[in-house]
């Protein structure tokens, strides 16, 4: 059955065909790019941390990290860019390249299955979860680009534990300003 | 706190003023070297007023805020945000909160941290309800 392309208007059917086809290959590379933290979660992370955000709770100088600090340990680090089988980072070039070139975070969902201990090595995995569009928002007409984290920690008896997870979602839009201008 | 979560129950307001310290301490703090995070002649030239908070750190003050209220033993089970406005320096955030229910042990928290601007986070935290 070939469904009429729902597109209503906003972007030439044959683009939004090329993004829907391209999320549907990255969506099938399932959890990729996966990495390791460059550190073990630490003290002197924590503390900084604790500082930056003023929070102050005993747990977290005796062993515990903070929930939230679950994507910290994973994050690149000044100048560190993501691989080229990274499936956000993929589907972000197709959409740049079709001429969605702006970029606007709009939702990001963590859940905790436990708080992470000082010593734990955390990986990180990568998914696409989903790509809806297009829609016409106050930015500018784009896709809403949805990819999924899921960060483990691996144990000594060969057990892979998840211990938390992340939705994230993105906007990725043609200004209004360049729609004008063109 | 020393009373179980209950629905309804509100979270006394707070007031955090953003400095550029705060902005740059805290995206540094979370990793984050996103330029227009510390670099204002790039978030500028960008189309930014300034720099601004990073998601990281939106993300960090909801746990604080119901971490501050609820007391240091609360067990965050997740935080899930929708961003709006942008936090840039100079401005204020003011943060609101209230338990809209409690179900299976889960206490729903939504916290909603506004500036000038407008609701620069809506959260929804969830936290058990020892």
């Amino acid at each position: 059955m070939s469904a009429p392309v729902e597109t209503q208007g906003l972007v030439p059917s044959d683009v939004h065909e090329h993004v829907l086809a391209e999320a549907e290959r990255i969506k099938g590379w399932g959890e990729a790019a996966e990495r390791v933290a460059r550190d073990e979660v630490n003290q002197p992370t924590i503390n900084n941390w604790l500082e930056a955000m003023g929070l102050d709770n005993p747990r977290f100088t005796a062993g515990e990290a903070p929930p939230s600090m679950a994507q910290v340990w994973t994050m690149y680090g000044l100048g560190g860019k993501p691989s080229e089988d990274d499936p956000l980072h993929a589907m972000m070039r197709v959409l740049t390249d079709a001429g969605f070139t702006a970029v606007l975070g709009t939702n990001c969902e963590q859940s905790y299955d436990r708080y992470l201990a000082v010593g734990e090595r955390v990986r990180v995995t990568t998914a696409l979860d989903s790509v809806v569009g297009p829609k016409a928002t106050g930015m500018g007409v784009g896709y809403f680009v949805t990819s999924r984290n899921t960060w483990y920690v691996d144990h000594p008896d060969g057990r892979s534990e998840r211990v938390a997870t992340m939705l994230f979602r993105v906007l990725k839009f043609i200004p209004k300003a360049s729609e004008e201008q063109a | 706190m020393t009373s179980p979560i209950t629905a309804g129950d509100k979270l006394p307001e707070w007031k955090l003023p953003i400095t550029p310290t705060l902005v740059v301490s805290t995206a540094i703090a979370t990793r984050d070297f996103q330029d227009v995070h510390h670099d204002r002649d790039i978030a500028q030239a960008a189309g930014s007023k300034d720099i601004f908070v990073n998601i990281l750190t939106s993300t960090a003050l909801c746990e604080r805020y119901v971490t501050d209220w609820a007391g240091p033993d609360v067990q965050i089970r997740g935080i899930a945000i929708r961003l709006g406005a942008p936090a840039y320096p100079y401005d204020t955030f003011t943060f609101s909160g209230e338990v809209t229910e409690v179900d299976d042990g889960i206490a729903t928290i939504k916290v909603v941290g506004a500036v000038s601007l407008g609701d620069h986070v809506i959260g929804t935290v969830k936290v058990a309800a020892a």
